[in-house]
């Protein structure tokens, strides 16, 4: 049977994929200008240099997205298992057959070209997820369906793991964004986000993980006041406590220890009070001194397995998000130190397409890839950032738009897949360039030179287009 | 359709527009409001100097200085910030260098990742002051190049080349091991290296800000990052200078080694190994690589400090130990003597002995070295406990050799340092194997006459010196007194005594014989005019040539304040050299000048040329 032709594709989604494209192809180019322009002539461009083999790419990647317009709808979510084993086998492949770059068995390698299978897996996986999760019987509130779907994003995470490519791995969290919209239970959310802040509070303050004890207990503390019937009495005792823990705090905050001691003293007099005066408040005493105990647990669990696990080039790695004092700006702190400088020069208006110092003279390290966000924020400037951003906010929010205008389940998770995958690249990737995250290899969607990421993309918005295209249909 | 979960989508809207927010305000914060980087549009990078610490000085016991620091000036040069259109020619006309050579300089091999483009690398390593000045004014032709000065080392004294040692570039495998950079320099050999951790001192570095051509833009943060270099510390050894280089010139054309020390304290006065060769040829510089080479060629080879590395027989000094230890052990009495044939044979080995009057008691043996008494003497202690059990009496022996800090390094605080050889039962029990025979002690007989197995080095034999001088005890022999401004304490050892095991009394025959030995024995050419003096003198067979010479003394007698070791290769008898240059040596120490009834040894010493050159 022959589809019919849909509706033309979604042109506000479209033109921003065209747009990035456009713009991160223009930022190759101003990167490998090296301030003296190229030359070469258009056979060595094409094939020699990196703005040249983009574009071959790009044209490539328009390809892709043309037949996914004419290829039948059905055929990704009938092929979604299918594709997803596809998927595996191919990175089960890389690991045997694949070709080592950087110490990492990520690629395969045909002549001139490389192609990237985690790319690719990331589709798949996004494919496979949409339909495990629009199944009529797949509830996320129950522990099979999540044991489930978390087993179908970690299976590819493991085996990208085994490249080993950290970043590449860590996107597959990404999918919890979908899992979040199909119904996967909040307080799993706020747990495991409250867990990764204790954690990485723990490596923040290695030195003085009480600080963070002494900052818990506080907030314990203002919770059970709160809960205090008599309100004023419980905002009195809690001022009392702030106010004393400020006199003694001392110097470089040497009397860490009284403070703490203090602070859960008022802590178990608060605790001992709702037990025996309110009988009703009994679960919020209980409540909260788990919460304090885990909390704490985390903190020192995280400092100390930073101090005798990591490995000093680890630790390095780390601080440089974290602690960024403590890292030679020469050493470990080097690519920050050169990215931050770089998107700093940019000032409001940037120093001009083709004209920035750093840029041209090559002063950032991997400026094409994963720090391409530095040539756009030191030639365009703010304007230009504000732009980047500001482009992907309204791709990512068009994209579920599009999510909830579907009439089936299946195209819906699979457009809530896609945001999720690009909004963790586009935080992750900005954020590190800024020293907001830490750095790990990924790209930045349609900016970032690498052919399999932009095939790969591409792919993700082409499909989602055409599904987009037939959604009056059933 | 059933969707309960439609709320949430707001929430992710939420969710997204919050990070994209959180990423605005730091770009806003970093391009807007940041004012970390002064100069924005001009800053490519942040520069990294390193500010090298002056490495602490060495001086003398007296304060005088042995090295000092002069500066030397690298040409540093960062790639990509050079100017293709600079005038090429005139630099490398200024820097001494031809084109090809300037080329190869400058297009390192950047795969390899010891250079990068963007990073300083050294272009010319050490050129001269004139050169640096000149380059200095015309410098800002060539962006991209800098001068960078750091200091080395000058030797004012040229002496005691082997006691100081030299510094050098770190090899790549202590930068990964080491706190150190490529390009630092490191302590090579001697105090240089013992005391590297004190000498060198901490680099600071200072960040900056640089613009595309190389400049200084503004300090880094402000200088929060900055730190100070702190000096190293300087060294007060305990060498006297003068007595070092008056025994560098009585040692010129000989092969050999003089050590002394200050008996009640351990110091070592002076460390002379022969040929030695001028401090100032290993300083850091782009004549160096010739030099050493040179060094290193040399059939005498100056690089080899005999006086801590060169193990030899001790030959008849040694029959002072062997006295001492029978004493000791009851088993000889010194006041009792021993008829000399002229020889000492057991069944068919014989060993000759000099025609000498009547050895009346061990004072008189020592005085003449008669080799009959003392190969006795050494037989009564390994049949100590009987004739077929010698390893019992030979182990009982050795015990004692390492108490007197022979067999073993002394520990002294100097690199390298051998640790001689000491004879034991497993090693003759390996050649004699007990089932074919075995070994007894006339087997091993010529142990006590210093020959043999026994092997000691110059420091040791010093040390031997000082030993019975303190009638007694010794203190591990050093080199460093103190740090200036510091309350810093050479570390414990140096500061205990070490007992040898024969008790003070037992040394009264020994020192007495051996005052005797100078006073009108085999010594007379080592004594120091109106000063009473105790030595031994040593001759020892060398079957590949002329023997050795060697002689160990401590004066005066009562109150030592020298003891010395002389030992001079291929010069036949110990009187013929060593003595004389001990005496001259105790005299140049304890007197500060030689007297004139001395003068014309004084000459003939400094102007024998035992090395044939």
């Amino acid at each position: 049977m022959r589809e019919r032709p849909g509706k033309s594709a979604d042109v506000f989604t479209l033109s921003l994929y065209l747009c990035l494209m456009a713009i991160g192809w223009s930022m190759l180019y101003s990167v490998g200008y090296n301030g003296g322009g190229y030359q070469v002539g258009i056979t060595e461009f094409l094939t020699k240099t990196q703005a040249g083999k983009q574009t071959i790419w790009v044209l490539i990647s328009l390809v892709v997205f043309f037949f996914t317009q004419i290829i039948d709808r059905k055929f990704w979510q009938t092929f979604a298992y299918p594709i997803y084993g596809f998927a595996m086998l191919l990175l089960i492949a890389v690991l045997i057959v694949g070709k080592e770059i950087k110490g990492a068995t990520s690629w395969f390698a045909f002549g001139g070209f490389s192609i990237q299978p985690s790319e690719f897996a990331k589709f798949a996986t996004c494919l496979a997820t949409a339909a495990y999760l629009s199944r009529i019987n797949v509830n996320l509130k129950y522990i099979n369906a999540q044991a489930i779907a978390f087993g179908m994003i970690l299976l590819p995470a493991a085996l990208i793991l085994l490249q080993p490519d950290a970043g590449s791995a860590l996107i597959f969290f990404s999918f919890l964004v979908l899992f979040y919209r199909e119904g996967f239970p909040a307080n799993f959310f706020i747990l495991g986000g409250s867990a990764v802040l204790f954690l990485i509070l723990g490596i923040m303050f290695v030195e003085a993980p009480l600080k963070v004890v002494w900052a818990i207990l506080i907030l314990g503390n203002l919770v059970l006041l709160l809960n205090f019937p008599n309100k004023l009495y419980g905002g009195l005792a809690f001022a009392a406590l702030l106010i004393t823990s400020w006199l003694a705090r001392g110097e470089e905050w040497a009397n860490i220890i009284p403070l703490v001691i203090a602070a859960a003293t008022a802590f178990l007099i608060a605790g001992i009070l709702m037990l025996t005066r309110l009988k009703k408040k009994n679960r919020v005493f209980g409540i909260m001194s788990s919460a304090v105990l885990f909390a704490s647990a985390l903190v020192y669990l995280s400092a100390f397995s930073f101090d005798n696990f990591l490995r000093p080039h680890q630790q390095a790695r780390i601080n440089v998000w974290l602690n960024p004092a403590d890292v030679d700006p020469q050493g470990a702190g080097y690519n920050l130190n050169q990215s931050k400088l770089a998107i700093s020069s940019g000032g409001l208006e940037g120093q001009g397409f083709l004209k920035g110092n750093m840029t041209q003279l090559d002063y950032v390290p991997e400026q094409t890839t994963d720090f391409i966000f530095t040539a756009i924020g030191e030639e365009q400037g703010f304007i230009g950032s504000l732009s980047i951003i500001v482009f992907f906010l309204l791709l990512l929010h068009r994209i579920t738009v599009i999510a909830e205008r579907q009439r089936s389940a299946f195209v819906r998770c699979y457009a809530y897949g896609v945001a999720g995958i690009l909004f963790l690249h586009f935080v992750v990737n900005i954020g590190m360039t800024m020293g907001l995250m830490p750095i790990i290899g990924i790209p930045l969607p349609f900016i970032s030179k690498g052919g399999s990421a932009l095939l790969g993309f591409s792919l993700m918005i082409g499909v989602l287009l055409k599904m987009d295209r037939h959604r009056t249909e059933t | 359709m059933s969707d309960s979960n439609q709320n949430r989508q707001q929430i992710i809207r939420i969710v997204f527009l919050l990070a994209g927010a959180f990423l605005l305000l730091r770009a806003a914060d970093l391009q807007l409001l940041d004012d970390t980087y002064h100069n924005k549009s001009t800053a490519i990078a942040v520069g990294k100097y390193t500010l090298y610490p002056s490495r602490g000085l060495i001086y003398d016991r007296n304060g005088k200085l042995l090295t000092n620091n002069n500066p030397v000036y690298d040409v540093m040069v960062t790639y990509n910030q050079v100017d293709a259109g600079m005038d090429s020619l005139k630099l490398a006309d200024i820097l001494g260098l031809k084109m090809p050579d300037f080329r190869k300089r400058l297009n390192k091999d950047f795969r390899n990742y010891r250079y990068s483009k963007s990073k300083p690398f050294v272009f010319v390593s050490t050129v001269s002051a004139q050169t640096a000045a000149l380059l200095q004014e015309s410098l800002y032709e060539f962006p991209g190049f800098f001068v960078q000065t750091r200091n080395v080392r000058g030797y004012p004294h040229r002496n005691a080349a082997h006691v100081l040692g030299y510094i050098r570039e770190v090899t790549p495998k202590e930068v990964k091991e080491l706190d150190y950079r490529p390009g630092d320099y490191i302590g090579g050999s001697g105090l240089e290296l013992e005391y590297e951790k004190e000498l060198r001192g901490v680099q600071g570095s200072r960040f900056v800000l640089k613009d595309n051509l190389g400049r200084e833009v503004s300090p880094y943060k402000d200088g929060e990052n900055d730190t100070l270099a702190v000096s190293g510390k300087d060294l007060i050894s305990s060498i006297d200078i003068e007595l070092q280089k008056y025994g560098e010139e009585l040692m010129q054309n000989k092969t050999g080694s003089i050590v002394a020390i200050e008996p009640a304290t351990g110091e070592i006065l002076a460390m002379i190994s022969a040929p030695t060769y001028n401090p100032n040829l290993m300083t850091i510089n782009r004549e160096r690589g010739k030099f050493y080479n040179a060094l290193l060629v040399d059939s005498l080879k100056p690089l080899f400090n005999r006086a801590v590395m060169a193990k030899y027989p001790p030959g008849s000094i040694f029959k002072s130990v062997i006295g001492l230890i029978g004493i000791q052990l009851g088993v000889v009495n010194p006041y009792v003597g021993m008829s000399c044939p002229g020889y000492y044979s057991y069944n068919s080995v014989r060993v000759g002995c000099r025609n000498h009057p009547y050895p009346a008691d061990m004072g008189v043996a020592l005085k003449y070295s008669c080799n009959a008494y003392f190969i006795d003497a050494f037989r009564d202690i390994v049949e100590i406990e009987s004739f077929y059990k010698p390893h019992i009496g030979l182990d009982t022996f050795d015990h004692y050799l390492y108490r007197f800090g022979l067999g073993n390094p002394l520990g002294i605080d100097f690199p390298q340092e051998q640790k001689g050889n000491v004879p034991t039962s497993e090693y003759y029990d390996k050649i004699y194997p007990r089932d074919k025979g075995s070994w007894k002690s006339p087997t091993i007989m010529s142990v006590g006459i210093g020959q043999g197995e026994m092997e000691m080095t110059g420091m040791q034999m010093a040390n031997l010196a000082a030993t019975i001088a303190n009638r007694g005890h010794y203190y591990v022999p050093h080199l460093a007194k103190k740090f200036v401004d510091d309350d810093f304490l050479i570390d414990e050892k140096y500061r205990t005594p070490v007992r040898v095991g024969v008790e003070p009394i037992n040394f009264v025959t020994v020192v007495d014989g051996m005052e005797s030995v100078v006073a009108s024995g085999t010594g007379r050419r080592g004594q120091v005019p109106e000063v009473r003096t105790a030595g031994k003198t040593g001759t020892v067979q060398n079957p590949h040539g002329e023997d050795h010479s060697t002689f160990i003394a401590f004066a005066p007698v009562d109150n030592p304040k020298i003891a010395i070791s002389v030992y001079v290769e291929n010069s036949g008898g110990g009187s013929r050299y060593a003595a004389p240059i001990a005496g001259l040596m105790m005299e140049k120490y304890l007197k500060g000048q030689i007297s004139d009834s001395k003068k014309i040894v004084d000459k003939t010493m400094k102007e024998t040329d035992l090395n044939g050159g």
